[in-house]
Parts: C-alpha cells; sequence; structure tokens
C-alpha cells in the first residue's frame, strides 16, 4: 500500500528551525497538506479541528511534552488512531520504552536523516 | 566552687555600696577579688572544651575565608551572567547561519532549472551565502572556549570551598522549584540529547520497538 501523500500532517517542535527542516524534507518525500504546532497543548488543540492522517513529534516541549501529548491522543476516542512518530534527541532506552508502551508507531532518533524520515512514515503506513 | 566566688564578690560589692566614701584601695581590691573569683571559675573549666572553642573559632574564621575565596557575589553578577549571553549568542547566531543556509536550500530547490545559465548562477550565489554562513562555526567555537573556562573557574572555587568545609552532597533537591524540576524531569523522562555514543542508536531503537 503507497503512503497517500495527501493526508495532513502534523509536525510538533518548539524548535522553528526543526519545523521548517522536517517540513521541506516532508515536502521533498510528497506530502503537501503540513501543519505545525510549537507543543503539545497547541498540537492537541489543532488534532481536534483538523483530522490528520499523521503526527511527527518532538518529546521535550513545555507545557506540554510529546509524551504527554501521545498518551493525550491514545486515550482521547476521536484521536486514538492517529499514527504517531516521534522524533527527539531524547535517546535512553527507558524513552523508547516508554513510548513503546504508550502507543507510538515509530520513533526517530536526532539528528536523522530523509531517509531514516521516509522509511520510518514507509513502515508506520505498513509500506 | 563557683557560689563561694560569687559569695566573695557580692560581699565585696556590697560592702562597697554600704560606705559612703569609696576609695582606690577599695576598688582595686574588688577588681582583685573579682579577678581571684574568674581565676577560680576559668581554672574550673575543662580544658577540653576550651579546646573545642577554640577549635571551632578556627572553623569559623577558615570558613569565612574560604566564603572569601568562593567571591559568590562575583560570580553571581559577573561571571554566570556572563556565560549565559554567550550562550544566548551561540543559539542566535547557530539559528541565523541555520536560517541562511535553509533559505538557500529552498531557493535552489525551486530555482527554474530550465535556464541552465540563470540557474548555474543562482546556485552559485546561494553557495557563496552557504559558505558564508559556515564562519559562525569559528565565532561559537570562540565563545563556547569562554563558557567551558567560566565553568572551569567555579568548578575549581566551589571544590575548594567544599573541601575547606567539608562539605557532603545532599541528596535533596536545594529548594521547592528544583524538586518540581526534578519531579517532572522523571515523570516526563526528559534526559536530554546524550553523549556521542552514550544513548541508544537508531538500528538499537528499532530493534526495541520491533521487538
Amino acid at each position: 500500500m503507497a503512503v497517500d501523500l495527501s493526508i495532513p500532517v502534523l509536525v510538533v517542535d518548539d524548535y522553528k528551525t526543526m519545523i521548517r527542516i522536517i517540513r521541506n524534507l516532508l515536502k521533498q518525500l510528497g506530502f503537501s497538506d503540513v501543519d505545525d504546532a510549537a507543543d503539545g497543548t497547541e498540537a492537541l488543540g489543532k488534532m481536534k479541528q483538523k483530522k490528520y492522517g499523521l503526527v511527527i513529534s518532538d518529546w521535550n516541549m513545555e507545557p506540554m511534552t510529546g509524551y504527554e501529548l501521545l498518551k493525550e491522543v491514545r486515550t482521547d476516542d476521536g484521536l486514538s488512531r492517529t499514527p504517531f512518530i516521534m522524533v527527539t534527541a531524547e535517546s535512553k532506552t527507558e524513552n523508547v520504552i516508554a513510548a513503546k508502551k504508550a502507543g507510538v508507531n515509530n520513533y526517530i532518533v536526532k539528528p536523522f536523516n530523509a531517509a531514516t524520515l521516509k522509511s520510518k512514515i514507509d513502515a508506520v503506513f505498513g509500506e | 566552687m563557683p557560689d563561694k566566688t560569687h559569695a566573695q564578690v557580692r560581699e565585696a560589692v556590697d560592702g562597697l555600696r554600704n560606705k559612703d566614701d569609696i576609695s582606690l584601695i577599695d576598688v582595686l581590691s574588688l577588681a582583685e577579688t573579682s579577678i581571684h573569683s574568674m581565676k577560680s571559675f576559668i581554672d574550673s573549666l575543662d580544658s577540653k572544651i576550651y579546646s573545642e572553642f577554640r577549635e571551632i573559632a578556627e572553623y569559623i574564621q577558615n570558613t569565612k575565608s574560604e566564603i572569601g575565596h568562593l567571591q559568590a557575589n562575583d560570580l553571581q553578577s559577573k561571571h554566570i551572567p556572563e556565560a549565559g549571553m554567550e550562550l544566548s549568542a551561540v543559539v542566535t547566531s547557530t539559528e541565523e547561519a541555520t536560517t541562511k543556509i535553509m533559505e538557500c536550500a529552498e531557493a535552489i530547490l525551486e530555482a527554474d532549472s530550465s535556464n541552465t545559465e540563470a540557474y548555474k548562477q543562482t546556485v552559485n550565489d546561494k553557495m557563496m551565502i552557504i559558505f558564508e554562513a559556515c564562519s559562525f562555526q569559528d565565532i561559537t567555537g570562540q565563545r563556547i572556549s569562554k563558557v567551558v573556562e567560566t565553568l572551569e573557574h567555579i568548578e575549581s572555587r566551589v571544590s575548594r570551598f567544599a573541601a575547606a568545609i567539608g562539605a557532603e552532597d545532599s541528596d535533596k533537591p536545594a529548594n521547592a522549584k528544583e524538586e518540581k524540576r526534578l519531579k517532572r524531569k522523571k515523570e516526563q523522562i526528559l534526559n536530554g540529547p546524550s553523549q556521542e555514543g552514550k544513548g541508544v542508536s537508531q538500528d538499537d531503537i528499532d530493534a526495541l520497538l520491533n521487538g
């Protein structure tokens, strides 16, 4: 099954530079509908307004971390099935285990490249 | 013994009070009685206690001296704010350089490649801007060296102070704010970026997720 490039994607990161990098990478991969949010609270608000086909989120943000966002998403009936990829510099085993337990679909450690982003998105959509 | 000396001093003072005319001899006599009474009191003190008090006094004096060497006000008003400003400048310059490089990359990606000459010129121009933007690395290196120098300065003073007072690390947070911060860090598993080779690799993460 090919990845549907028209799905709305939400990029969540508190660093504008990182948002810009991921936006550009997604654009190169063919995604055209990309929104962004600066932390988990803003992301959750946007997710309740618009149905996203994929969330790519950083972990370390305030006031709501990506980890909190993931847990909120997974416990919300309307959002729980949203594919969620964590893109973070948090690279301790306990982080990966906690994210897996919370229901993350994939996990990318920063710094990363376009090929890694593409392969993880493909994996999430079963390619 | 103290009761006896106390009684002797009181008797001498009462004797003077009852006299209309107090002579110098009377005063000297009282002084002598007082000195005798104090001597017996001091003699009665355990020499070990005296030695303990002396050690405490020396310790207090040394601690005061070490606090002076710590130059806490200098650290707080000069060194730490300067280090903070250097780090802010590093963040700003790296952000500016990254933005310039990304703008160039975006311009190249969006450039019309059908006109070969114009496209080549655009690529060349943008590449020059990218090279210029990369010069931030030299300046940030110097700024970070200054911050490292400040940290070493603080480390040496704090280490000296800790050694001088025989400080032992407390396992409790310094204050309520610190306690709250540590609690949140633990709950949210915020470890921050790992040092080179210390964190798990992308391959390890994939194995953990798929295992």
